[in-house]
């Protein structure tokens, strides 16, 4: 317990803490300051009503082509017979093609309105993932930092008992990280909430947006959480933070990439089920379809937040169990 | 009463792909009484710090048994270690960390209150430093610090290397001070590694000294002075070319002897009577010009006593000793290096 208390203490008072933790928060607070700029409580009467005439006038120019049977002899039009890409249409699809018909209202209103319950979750769940993302690097520093800082083998001195130390790190890490996720998260919620009702829609929440909100968010700080069980794995498989980090962001970046392209390659059925960001996806939403058609028909996969919960999972708790072993087993220093 | 430390037949091996194996540690005893400071004396690779991280159960071993106050180690390390502090080798601290954080986090670990951090920054004489980061500290600080992080449980044993390292003649004697008040006043066991004889003649009750992963000596620091001091002799002869062959007459002729040979001049020690020395080479058409009497200084014991006497005009290279006792070994091979 004492132990678990000094790892908090180490992780609370590293500099790298505070940067992120400053950079969270000022990060979170722009975001919902360009979406509040971005959004707009719906159109005003004059809006509407110039988005209107505009689809009046481009249904009317419409209507003049298809009933007069020679409207491309005027001159101002005549360089359509002479096009070849028209020879096969009917007059009243080359004038479809030439004015959009049944042109709407909306098509001319160019106004985004944030809107909380559909947009909400998304969004949120989005940054609670950042934030796992972070707090693995954080934890990968702290684990990474002391063994390359040489402070390891001195804590070993002091503990001998490995396990022990391994798991008050590990404890100390998670709980670093779901207080980080938890406080971000309900940031979140309260701003965005107030960006929706000051400059944008809220919806209504009811009961079943709230049970798919909370299991959504449930979902993404099991994510982050198992992030960052995997920043201190590597980081304890490579003694050195720039390895762990090296091996994250290589991965994320390059790996993941180059996995596709073999998938594509190789001519394999759905090859974005080799992205792990398939896996997260369909992690977080609970549902992901992938399409195929290479064969004569269109295929279809379904990954279910199960499935990639045990893909992902099973990745986690192999590295945890390297670096559990090689940590118990390899000289120290 | 039994002893604080106790390690029979230890081994080590480190093995590489594609190199020999090397023995760092082949088969090395240690004993160490409760209330002494214990010196544990030997050249550089000699396996000092490698003994003392398998004591304390950073490395693993490949053979022999350990016992710190009684428990076995390292089975029974994590009941022990609360009573044992330790130094190993210049250990770092994170460097962005003050030293005082340093020794609060460690302390907080270890449940022992954090007003006892200032009492051992004020022991080390690093009480007007705490407050800086490690980065900013000299080498002499840090290792203060370390000395610090391991008097904080208030052991009962304390373990360290090289605690003089880096330290200014001021930072030695009170370290010194330190280290004999503790031992002779608290009660505590100290075991220091050291390669300087004279540091641990100057602060240590006994001694063990190793060389190549081996103990070759251990005892009372008096007595083993006392029996291998004692006086040397240094012959010249007119021609330097005879100082080879002289070497191997006394050799030859008496047991118990070392002969060194120097550019142009021979020590021999053991040796009892100057009169032997001159009949012996005399018998053999040796002329010696000059023959004095010296007192050996710690500094030949030393190389004596571990076998790293310097031959003329080369450089000894690290792990070239040999124990006194097993002159064959002597001879460089190379072969594990
Ligand atoms: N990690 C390692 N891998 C391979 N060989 C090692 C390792 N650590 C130590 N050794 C070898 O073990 C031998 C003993 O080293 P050790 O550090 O114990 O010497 P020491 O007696 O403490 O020397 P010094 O007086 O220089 O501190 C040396 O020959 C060294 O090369
Ligand atoms: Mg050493």
């Amino acid at each position: 317990m004492n132990l678990y208390k000094a790892e908090i203490h180490r992780f609370a008072r590293r500099r790298l803490s505070l940067i992120f933790g400053i950079c969270g928060f000022a990060g979170l607070l722009l975001f919902s300051a360009v979406l509040a700029f971005n959004s707009q409580t719906g159109p005003t009467e004059a809006e509407r009503a110039e988005a209107r005439e505009m689809a009046d006038n481009l249904n009317a120019d419409y209507d003049r082509c298809a009933e007069d049977e020679e409207f491309f002899e005027d001159p101002e039009h005549v360089w359509v017979s002479e096009e070849p890409h028209f020879d096969d249409m009917t007059h009243e699809e080359i004038c479809a093609e030439l004015f959009p018909a049944q042109a709407q209202e909306e098509d001319f209103l160019y106004v985004y309105t944030f809107h909380f319950e559909n947009e909400g979750t998304g969004i949120i769940s989005g940054i609670a993932v950042l934030v796992g993302l972070l707090a693995m690097l954080l934890a990968s520093s702290v684990v990474g930092a002391e063994w390359s800082s040489g402070g390891m083998a001195n804590l070993l001195v002091w503990h001998p008992a490995r396990m022990r130390v391994w798991g008050a790190k590990l404890a100390a890490g998670l709980t670093v990280c779901a207080a980080a996720v938890v406080a971000v998260v309900a940031l979140a919620f309260v701003l965005l909430y107030l960006v929706a009702a000051l400059r944008g829609e809220t919806g209504t929440l009811d009961a079943a947006w709230w049970q798919d909100a909370l299991g959504r968010l449930t979902r993404s700080l099991a994510l982050a959480m198992g992030m960052t069980v995997l920043g201190s794995s590597l980081a304890m498989l490579g003694r050195h933070t720039a390895i762990a980090g090296g091996v994250i962001a290589g991965y994320l970046v390059v790996g993941d990439l180059l996995v596709r392209l073999a998938g594509f390659a190789l001519n394999v059925k759905f090859p974005n089920r080799f992205s792990l960001y398939t896996w997260v996806d369909a992690w977080i939403s609970g549902r992901v379809t992938l399409r195929d058609w290479s064969g004569r028909f269109e295929e279809t996969m379904t990954l279910t937040a199960t499935d990639a919960g045990l893909l992902l999972g099973g990745i986690v708790l192999v590295f945890t169990a390297l670096a559990t072993w090689s940590f118990a087993r390899r000289d120290a220093s | 009463m039994a002893p604080v430390i106790e390690i029979s037949g230890l081994r080590k091996t480190y093995r590489k792909l594609m190199r020999q194996p090397h023995h760092a540690l082949d088969g090395l005893d240690l004993e160490v009484r409760p209330g002494e400071v214990h010196g544990f004396l030997g050249p550089n690779g000699s396996g000092k710090t490698t003994t003392l991280r398998a004591l304390l159960g950073l490395i693993g071993t490949d053979g022999g048994s350990m016992r710190i106050l009684g428990e076995e180690v390292p089975r029974r390390l994590p009941q022990v270690v609360g009573r044992v502090g330790a130094v190993v080798e210049s250990p770092q601290f994170f460097k962005h960390f003050s030293g005082r954080l340093t020794l609060r986090i460690l302390a907080e670990s270890a449940g022992i209150p954090a007003t006892r951090v200032d009492e051992v920054l004020e022991q080390v004489g690093l009480r007007d430093q705490a407050r800086q980061t490690v980065k900013s500290y000299s080498l002499g600080m840090r290792q203060r610090l370390a000395v610090a992080q391991s008097l904080l449980k208030r052991p009962e044993l304390l373990v360290l290397d090289e605690p003089a390292n880096g330290l200014d003649p001021a930072g030695i004697h009170h370290m010194r001070a330190l280290l004999q008040w503790l031992a002779h006043e608290q009660g505590v066991t100290v075991l220091v590694s050291s390669h300087l004889l004279s540091e641990v003649q100057q602060l240590c009750d006994s001694m063990t000294i190793v060389s190549r992963g081996r103990r070759i000596v251990d005892g009372k620091v008096a007595d083993i002075l006392a029996g291998h001091s004692g006086s040397q002799m240094s012959v010249r002869f007119a021609d330097p070319a005879e100082v080879s062959e002289a070497v191997e007459v006394l050799m030859e002729a008496g047991d118990n002897l070392t002969v060194t040979a120097e550019r142009d001049r021979l020590l021999v020690s053991g040796a009892s009577d100057p009169a032997w020395i001159t009949k012996t080479l005399a018998d053999r058409s040796l002329y010696l010009t000059e023959l004095v009497t010296e007192t050996k200084n710690l500094e030949s014991v030393f190389l004596e006593l571990t076998g790293t006497a310097p031959q003329a005009g080369r450089a000894v290279q690290v792990g070239q000793s040999a124990p006194a006792a097993d002159p064959e070994m002597t001879v460089p091979t190379g072969a594990d290096r």
